[in-house]
């Protein structure tokens, strides 16, 4: 009987051992969530603002147009591109390797910018 | 870019549509603005200027369609189109249709009442005239909002 006892307290221990890491995973991932980082590149009188951005890969970077005319956000490398943006819409775009993404808005050309993602 | 560049300028996907529009905008203003006067003045060398004007402005309607649509197909990749991008388009095609029209009864004039004749013009076809001028307007206009010719630079 007592050895049953000593047995079961034994493994209840290493139940508890096992399973802890396991919640510590678990806090981390929350925690790594909401750390993920995100910026946004506003659309102004025909022009990205800021033209350059720097950011931590797996940076989610939110294009938002406050201009009157519509325009998109496509990448020059053909990594990403948006729908046509009209006032108020947002396109989001998640980099997850490092490396400088330069793009422009089709409509408008010489409308460009920069991702620079470290 | 050098602005003698014709190579850049030519295979630049975005940007005939915007250089051609001019041609067929200010043939018919000047298509209509002569026969306008033709009326007043019945003049029928000035009816003649009229369709010459309408008949160049119809014919360069075309490259002007085909390239804004190539536009909205290469640059856009053909997506639904929506706000002042819908209406430019919608009010695009309205105008060279009323273009093609005006210039159509001026040609139809001439056919019923002899080739080299202006013959007697339908009273009709200044309203019709009237109403493209208007439309072309409003197209340009939302074209150089699209564009951004008042944007910086």
């Amino acid at each position: 009987m007592r050895r049953s006892v000593f047995t079961g307290a034994l493994l209840m221990a290493l139940g508890f051992g096992i399973a802890e890491p396991g919640a510590g995973r678990g806090n981390f991932t929350v925690s790594a969530q909401q750390k993920a980082e995100t910026a946004e590149v506003k659309i102004d009188n025909f022009s990205f603002g800021p033209t350059e951005l720097t950011v931590s890969a797996g940076t989610t970077v939110t294009w938002i147009n406050r201009d009157d005319i519509p325009h998109t956000v496509v990448s020059t490398d053909k990594v990403f591109k948006s729908k046509v943006l009209d006032t108020d819409d947002k396109f989001s775009f998640t980099f997850s390797k490092p490396g400088t993404y330069p793009y422009f808005c089709s409509i408008h050309p010489k409308m460009t910018g920069k991702v620079i993602v470290q | 870019m050098h602005p003698f560049d014709l190579k850049t300028v030519l295979l630049a996907k975005h940007a005939q549509h915007v250089v051609l529009i001019h041609f067929p905008i200010a043939l018919f203003l000047a298509g209509v603005a002569f026969d306008f006067l033709a009326h007043w003045t019945k003049r029928q060398s000035l009816a003649a200027a009229a369709y010459c004007n309408l008949f160049v402005a119809a014919l360069s309607s075309i490259p002007v369609l085909v390239t804004g649509v190539l536009a909205w197909q290469w640059q856009l990749e053909g997506q639904r189109l929506k706000g002042i991008l819908l209406q430019h388009l919608v009010l695009g095609s309205a105008s060279s249709a009323l273009i093609w029209l005006a210039w159509f009864i001026h040609a139809r004039a001439r056919h019923d009442n002899g080739y080299h004749r202006n013959g007697l013009l339908p009273g009709y076809r200044l309203p019709i005239e009237a109403l493209g001028t208007v439309v072309v307007a409003i197209t340009g206009h939302l074209g150089g909002f699209l564009s951004g010719v008042n944007g910086p630079g």
